[in-house]
């Protein structure tokens, strides 16, 4: 097995499943119900890796990657409408990313929050002209590895391990069901976030693997969001075991940290933090670039950072163009933890819009010949779609029911 | 050619790629030949925003008038084969696609490190 070449997986787990919305989410739900909801995060992490398998298998085998295979099975109209959706939830997203990053370097540096959302944009902006895409993977990937710090910190906080493994078992409480089932869906839709599936299979396609590559493409899917949903289960815990109960209900990204910092004292504190800011900042990366290459893809756009940056001309436009416009909301002073829940829920919204045409393409034998989906791949991908379409039903409902988890 | 293609799900939409893989467009239409009781034929592939008006109704003429209304014709002829993506035989340039990108390119050349 070639260990080192799972970079990709890393980094979608660490800036894609990991991202300022799983921060929120995970540590909240913990806050809120203890670990109550930890069977949501397995419901989850299999789903993404079921989905991730199979747009990576498909990219790799057909050189399609998403949004090719949303323009090919929904046509240009249809195709449109996923199109606009999923830009949407994509620029709120990484408005959010960017804000969370400047939000922890302010932590780190007592500078004005202004002046770091300028200066993240310019390193994240210097970062993806001069790097190259497995670099780019590496840095945030392995930097976001410091995120592991929440895993000692869940053990340091001696949390009742019995209600722990009960977490596990899934449920419906019989207080607040309500809250209860707006929290499920937002792990859900934090944890199978569209823009994971966008980066990943173009990311296939960017590291150029081809059908002998097929079993790293397995592992990357579940060693990286195994990964990612072993964090999860860490900042859940690390939020039942220091908020619940307490009326504190962790809404900013410091107190997020602060959950490292209780058990660990200040080295724990600062390895929260830096953890966060690769994390984010590789999901801003990763949401700059679905950006990119879903416009390109629809369009029929040369993409890819394989390419440089003058081979794609409309592409790396386009990432700027983004990236600006992100920056430009964040200096609006949008609270990005807040934009960052409605971006988890709306983006549950899209949800099958993109998951459909991956279902529908894996099963396409003219040219995914004999790498078609099998009957396991096949089964799970359609239970998950009966629950990606329960969650996109009932996503926005129960947003305005629950007043977005306030009540 | 002769193998068996659905017109609607296995060419329509598909990328297109010109003899040196370069993504330059998608078949956003076709143009067919044959009246009544004769063999109907693609004679042609569009590509281009000016295509998509007949495809989208009033969201497609708009996406067509931001796009610029550009539509090229690819006669059937310059198809090398289908596949996941529809092979031409020259390169874009020779056949007049993927322009926006070269249009752009001296613009993005002129900042340093723009060929990494």
């Amino acid at each position: 097995m070639k260990i080192f070449q799972i970079a990709l997986g890393i980094l979608a787990a660490i800036g894609g499943f990991v991202d300022i919305g799983d921060l929120v989410f995970n540590v909240s739900a913990g806050a809120t119900f203890g670990y109550q909801l930890l069977w949501v995060i397995v419901v989850g992490v299999v789903g993404i890796i079921v989905y991730s398998e199979m747009c990576g298998r498909v990219a790799t085998v057909s050189g399609k990657a998403v949004f090719d295979a949303v323009r090919e099975r929904l046509g240009f109209r249809t195709g449109l409408a996923a199109l606009v959706s999923a830009q949407v939830v994509n620029l709120m997203t990484l408005t959010a990313e960017i804000g969370g990053v400047a939000i922890c370097l302010q932590l780190l540096s007592g500078l004005p929050y202004r002046w770091l959302i300028v200066i993240a944009g310019i390193v994240l902006a210097v970062i993806v002209w001069t790097t190259s895409f497995d670099w780019i993977e590496r840095i945030f990937g392995y930097g976001g590895l410091c995120l592991l710090v929440f895993a000692v910190a869940a053990v340091k906080l001696h949390p009742a391990w019995g209600a722990v493994g009960h977490g596990f078992v899934p449920h419906v409480p019989t207080q607040s069901p309500l809250l209860y089932a707006y929290f499920a869906i937002g792990l859900l839709g934090a944890a199978m976030t569209p823009y994971e599936v966008y980066f990943y299979s173009s990311g296939a396609i960017e590291e150029q693997w081809g059908p002998k590559d097929l079993g790293l493409n397995k592992a990357n899917a579940m060693i990286g969001y195994g990964l990612g949903g072993f964090l999860s289960f860490a900042l859940m815990i690390v939020g039942g075991a220091l908020f619940l109960g307490k009326g504190i209900e962790p809404e900013f990204l410091g107190s997020i940290a602060l959950g490292a910092e209780v058990p660990l004292g200040q080295i724990g504190l600062l390895l929260a933090l830096v953890g966060i800011v690769f994390a984010v900042g590789g999901a801003a990366i990763d949401t700059l670039f679905s950006g990119a290459y879903n416009l390109a893809q629809f369009l029929g756009w040369e993409w890819g950072r394989y390419r440089s940056n003058s081979g794609a001309p409309r592409f790396t436009v386009t990432w700027l163009v983004l990236l600006v416009l992100g920056l430009g909301l964040v200096m609006t002073g949008v609270d990005p933890v807040q934009l960052t829940e409605y971006a988890v829920i709306f983006s549950a919204v899209a949800l099958p819009l993109t998951y459909i045409p991956i279902l529908l393409v894996a099963n396409d034998r003219s040219y995914m010949r004999e790498y078609v989906n099998g009957r396991l791949a096949n089964v799970l991908g359609l239970f998950y779609l009966v629950v990606i379409v329960i969650v996109a039903l009932t996503a926005v409902p129960l947003l305005i029911l629950t007043n977005a988890g306030q009540n | 050619m002769t193998k068996t293609l659905d017109l609607g799900l296995q060419l329509v939409d598909r990328q297109l790629l010109d003899s040196e893989d370069r993504r330059c467009g998608n078949v956003d239409d076709l143009a067919l030949e044959g009246g009544p009781g004769e063999r109907l034929e693609v004679v042609a592939i569009l590509s281009g925003p000016g295509a998509w008006r007949r495809r989208a109704g009033l969201i497609g003429r708009f996406a067509a008038w931001i796009g610029g209304g550009r539509v090229v014709r690819i006669p059937w002829e310059e198809v090398a084969n289908v596949s996941a993506h529809v092979k031409l035989r020259k390169r874009a340039e020779e056949l007049g696609l993927g322009r926006g990108d070269d249009r752009l390119r001296p613009f993005i050349q002129k900042i340093p490190g723009a060929e990494r």
